[in-house]
């Protein structure tokens, strides 16, 4: 896997968030993913290997990846001083095209992260969207600000609706695709609420070892029996294709 | 691109059982997946896809790896779509260098099988018998638990095929089981695959993966097992375990390797960085991949 120096440009706190922006002036879809360290090989034998962030937006110059600090590897990302190491932009985005009608866009947690730079998509495509948006508690739910209008729900009902995204978005029969990323329960909710004849696209969040296919470690189960790699196939979805 | 131009030239060229190798990178057996083809080209001296099995095996449910200091513990449970499907699709791995197939059984019938599916196939240089799957026939041990098992697969696979038979060892008595290919008619070993490893997660107070290590961790281990394999039989070594820098492949071949495996290592950098490590090496030291195989 090839990794790019690429100079970090500015750093948000966002709540219990990261937000970091770098230079990237390349191609990328709303729905890739970048493999992502703080310094070159081999400097970082412990944590070893890379770890996937969707992009959170890309304005054509300027890419930026939101993230939580869950553990060192996300430690050393957060504390990084100028320089991060990313690879290109990886994986199987969202399939904006050919959507007709009103469109729903879902995260929960850190699944919120590529809801920014798909949501400048649609707006680009003049395609009408909402987006609903489930946190733990309102100091995650901090990220929304960056949503105008979205909907919001927390567990503990420290902001928006108490519940979970769902609970925010109670009509979602009405919508003609929804767009969702978040952990797999949710996501698989998703799945349930939508209706079978809707566009329903979801963006898992699985470990990786490469992100170029070659390790089939970060696999998802589909319908037709077996698996596919996140990384390839994925990581966004046709609800449809997934076993779950 | 310019740095391959550079690169490239007979001083990194190496010769085992009677195949040129451009170079002596070889990707180790499950890291190389067809979509990243393209950014090794002119690094590798031969292709090896993930190995194959008579039929398609979904592999194991998730998680199937977890990281480690210097390396990582999976289980993917040899995911592949069976040989025939592997053979459809091999066209794909044509960088214009030979390719090495990867092979695993059941039993040593399915391990004949493969072979003889393989021995006509003009594609194919070499086949690798992968012997740390489990012996279904023998309990679960796996077909290198032991001398007389690795002997009786390998005896039964050599009579199957007249190409160049390679055979795969973990690192638990390597020597006597390379003694033992060697008797029975291999003609490379590569050693080591990965080593026995578990991870815990601590929070569910469960086991995260239990699988087998790679990586930088395991290059001590993998490096004293090709020392002593290749003091120990007459047949060419492919070292394999944990390289991921030029000096470890010119460690390896000093130890007596004649090619190297690349595994792990290309999953956190580009095996041309290693390749071109390994023959800034050489220039370094006025010598040539061939000559250090075994020159300590």
């Amino acid at each position: 896997m090839k990794f790019h120096s690429v100079k970090i440009e500015a750093r948000e706190e966002i709540g219990e968030y990261t937000l970091l922006h770098y230079r990237w002036d390349g191609p990328m879809e709303p729905g890739q993913f970048v493999m992502a360290r703080v310094a070159g090989y081999p400097v970082t034998f412990d944590p070893f290997l890379a770890r996937p962030f969707s992009f959170y937006d890309h304005d054509g110059e300027t890419a930026s990846l939101l993230f939580e600090v869950r553990g060192r590897g996300t430690a050393l990302l957060d504390d990084a001083p100028d320089r991060v190491e990313v690879s290109v932009p990886l994986g199987r985005g969202f399939r904006v095209n050919g959507t007709d009608g009103r469109v729903a866009l879902l995260g929960g947690g850190i699944g919120v992260a590529p809801l920014k730079v798909l949501s400048r998509r649609l707006d680009a495509l003049g395609v009408p969207h909402d987006v609903f948006l489930g946190f733990a508690d309102a100091r995650y739910a901090a990220v929304a600000r960056e949503f105008p209008g979205a909907k919001v729900a927390t567990v503990d009902g420290s902001e928006g609706v108490q519940g979970t995204v769902l609970d925010a978005a109670p009509d979602l029969d009405r919508y003609a695709a929804v767009y969702a990323c978040g952990p797999n329960p949710m996501l698989a909710a998703v799945k349930r609420a939508a209706r079978e004849d809707m566009l329903c696209q979801l963006s898992v969040e699985e470990r990786m070892g490469c992100g170029n296919g070659s390790c089939n470690g970060c696999v998802v189960p589909v319908r037709d029996g077996g698996y596919v790699r996140s990384c390839i196939e994925g990581p966004v979805f046709d609800a449809e294709a997934l076993a779950w | 691109m310019v740095v391959r131009e550079r690169i490239a030239g007979e001083k990194l060229a190496v010769e085992m059982c009677g195949i040129t190798l451009d170079t002596p990178l070889i990707p180790a057996s499950g890291t190389l997946a067809r979509e990243a083809l393209s950014e090794v080209e002119g690094v590798y001296g031969a292709i090896l896809p993930k190995t194959t099995t008579p039929t398609a095996r979904s592999g194991n449910p998730p998680p199937r790896i977890a990281e480690t200091p210097a390396g990582m513990v999976n289980s993917i449970g040899l995911q592949n779509p069976g040989v025939e499907k592997f053979l459809e699709g091999l066209d794909a791995f044509d960088l214009g260098v030979p390719v090495f197939v990867s092979v695993a059984g059941d039993t040593v019938d399915e391990f004949v099988a493969l072979c003889e599916r393989l021995a006509g196939d003009i594609r194919i240089s070499a086949v690798e018998l992968n012997l740390s799957c489990p012996n279904v026939e023998h309990g679960g041990l796996t077909f290198c638990a032991g001398p007389a098992s690795v002997q009786e697969v390998i005896g039964a696979c050599r009579a199957a095929i007249d190409k160049p038979l390679f055979t795969k060892l973990t690192n638990e008595g390597v020597v006597a089981n390379a003694l033992a290919a060697e008797e029975a008619g291999a003609d490379a070993l590569t050693v080591i695959n990965t080593i026995p490893a578990l991870t815990i997660d601590i929070e569910r107070q469960s086991v995260l993966v239990r699988g087998g290590l790679s990586g930088p961790a395991i290059k001590p281990v993998a490096l004293r097992a090709v020392y002593d394999v290749s003091r120990s039989v007459g047949i060419p070594v492919i070292a394999s375990g944990g390289v991921s820098t030029g000096t470890d492949v010119a460690e390896f071949m000093l130890a007596g390797a004649t090619a190297v495996q690349v595994g792990t290592a290309s999953f956190v950098r580009e095996p041309e960085e290693i390749l071109r490590e390994f023959s800034d090496y050489l220039d370094r030291m006025g010598t040539t991949a061939s000559e250090l195989t075994g020159a300590l």
